[in-house]
């Protein structure tokens, strides 16, 4: 049980004074142009709740919302088993082998966010890249510029390259963090490889999992720069996320509409955080299984 | 023996995907791609790194970059340290809707407060500044300090402080003599991920930079036109995973640490 104390305010204050400055007050002013119509910034006209109304009603807006869900449920769906296992079969390997694949599965996530798509343009370039030309010589005809189903491919393993390393690091945390005892007790019990994932590694993962599908759904909820790169949200609007129509009405200096676009991601963004919220902390609060480190 | 095998060859295919990509773009950078007096197209050449160094605009934005990452990373250890240990600490009024709040700003898609930002700092002179991209990184990268911080000081027994205090340590003296030489892997574990996460933004960053104090990144994006020379890209993005594979190498071992929490 930990002492209350509200004198603890005055360590979360400097947090609190940059988080207010740089995130709340952006945020409260973003509200307020929503409700508005601005020809300048300093020409504001109330106009109530038309922008959002514009937003909910088109069929342009549960298009996107649907592309970037079903977007997020794919990467979702490969990168939260591969990272767990990945992370299973590093826990039994040689300290030497995880610091290297660790090392090597992180190096994507320290690439320049613009620099990505340009990587793989690159790589899928059927004159001098060496997977295009690897699907070239296979006879394989990959066109991802007016294929819808090759897009979503290029960028589906562009993301699963650039942020794997973040659910295996998160995964691997999890797993290490369980105290040798409860192997034993399972080794004493004669459980299945099945049953100690089942019933011990996975209830232990469950925070640090939780984590990262949160990371993982939002980074990928609100991927811009990749799928603006690779085709601009085509063929066809086939890769037209919610943050590419927020992009575009951010481009064109419509601050009334991107205001309230911006508020509707804002709050979709909210119901999944506060639903992840209820669903995790049902758990009590306990000290990890982690050697203090001196 | 049978499942070595299998985890070696998983560990073989996982470092090529990861590694294949990569290594084609380092191979691009030492390759003149647009035709030059003197150097054949195509061939091995340093030309690429030679014009970066002769130019100061490129040189700059690498500075540029480095100084608003270590500026970012300065505050968010600053700020989150103290906030991380009266979250692991203590109980306050509000000390759960804080963490969500936070939390929640981790994850707001930067694209959302981007115009609201830019205004604001136009405003008080600190668009176009480092210290400013500095600043506004802060409201992804403080909630992450603050969570993985707060992992490693709840990992240290609470027995540590009493004993510091009863030694007659003040709690400034406290948290320079021994908190923070005991979370030491955890204060690098967050460094590093405030540094990458800093590193590769470009939303806030573009933003911020329309006319001067561009980072790496946006100075990326400049060198793409009518004739981009591919070789220059690729050798300015060699340069820019130079300091993040640093980095990594650095905090290898305790990488995975920085998530352990509450289970």
């Amino acid at each position: 049980m930990k002492p209350y104390d509200n004198r603890a305010w005055f360590l979360v204050l400097p947090a609190l004074v940059i988080v207010t400055l740089v995130g709340i007050l952006p945020l409260i002013a973003v509200t307020n142009y929503s409700f508005q119509d601005l020809f300048s910034l300093n020409n504001p006209y109330w106009i109530g709740i038309d922008w959002y109304r514009n937003i909910v009603t088109s069929d342009r807006f549960y298009a996107s919302l649907g592309r970037s869900f079903l977007f997020s449920a794919i990467v979702l769906s490969i990168q939260l088993p591969l990272g767990i296992w990945i992370a299973l079969l590093l826990q039994r390997s040689h300290q030497f082998i995880v610091s290297t694949v660790l090392v090597l599965i992180t190096v994507p996530l320290v690439v320049p966010w613009n620099m990505i798509p340009v990587i793989w343009l690159n790589f899928i370039n059927p004159n001098a890249g060496l997977a295009g030309r690897m699907l070239a010589w296979l006879g394989v005809g990959f066109d991802y510029k007016f294929n819808a189903l090759h897009t979503w491919i290029v960028l589906v393993v562009m993301d699963t390259w650039h942020w794997l390393g973040l659910v295996v690091v998160l995964a691997y945390a999890g797993i290490s963090s369980i105290p040798a005892a409860y192997y034993q007790a399972a080794a004493i019990d004669a459980a299945s490889p099945w049953q100690v994932f089942r019933f011990i590694q996975l209830p232990k993962m469950k925070t640090v999992l939780s984590m990262a599908v949160l990371l993982r759904f939002m980074d990928s909820f609100m991927i811009y720069i990749e799928a603006f790169r690779i085709n601009a949200g085509r063929p066809d609007s086939a890769t037209a996320f919610l943050s590419l129509d927020l992009g575009e009405e951010i481009q064109s200096f419509n601050y009334g509409p991107s205001a309230a676009r911006s508020i509707i991601y804002f709050l979709i963004v909210l119901t999944v955080a506060w639903t992840f919220k209820a669903a995790t902390s049902t758990r009590a609060r306990a000290p990890v299984g982690m050697e203090p480190t001196r | 023996m049978k499942s070595s095998l299998g985890r070696t060859v998983l560990f073989v295919v996982i470092g090529a995907f990861v590694l294949v990509p990569l290594a084609q773009t380092i191979m691009t950078s030492f390759v003149s791609t647009l035709p030059r007096a003197g150097i054949t197209e195509g061939h091995f050449s340093l030309v690429n790194y030679r014009n970066i160094l002769n130019s100061p605009v490129l040189k700059q934005a690498i500075l540029n970059s480095i100084i608003y990452v270590v500026l970012n990373v300065a505050l968010c250890l600053g700020v989150g340290l103290p906030a991380a240990y009266a979250f692991a600490r203590y109980s306050f009024v509000g000390d759960r809707q804080l963490f969500f709040l936070l939390l929640v700003f981790r994850i707001t898609p930067t694209v959302v407060l981007s115009l609201p930002i830019f205004v604001l700092f136009a405003q008080i002179g600190l668009e176009n500044t480092p210290v400013g991209i500095a600043l506004v990184h802060c409201v992804f990268n403080i909630p992450i300090s603050i969570w993985i911080l707060e992992g490693f000081i709840a990992s240290v027994p609470r027995e540590f402080d009493e004993t510091a205090f009863l030694d007659g340590h003040s709690l400034p003296s406290f948290f320079f003599r021994h908190l923070v030489p005991a979370i030491a892997p955890g204060i690098g574990v967050t460094a590093f991920f405030c540094f990458i996460f800093s590193w590769v933004e470009v939303v806030l960053a573009r933003i911020l930079t329309t006319t001067g104090g561009k980072p790496i990144t946006m100075a990326i994006n400049a060198l793409f036109g009518f004739r981009t020379d591919f070789g220059l890209v690729m050798a300015m993005t060699v340069l820019a995973l130079v300091p993040g594979i640093a980095m990594i190498y650095f905090v290898r071992n305790h990488l995975a640490k920085g998530f352990v929490i509450r289970t």
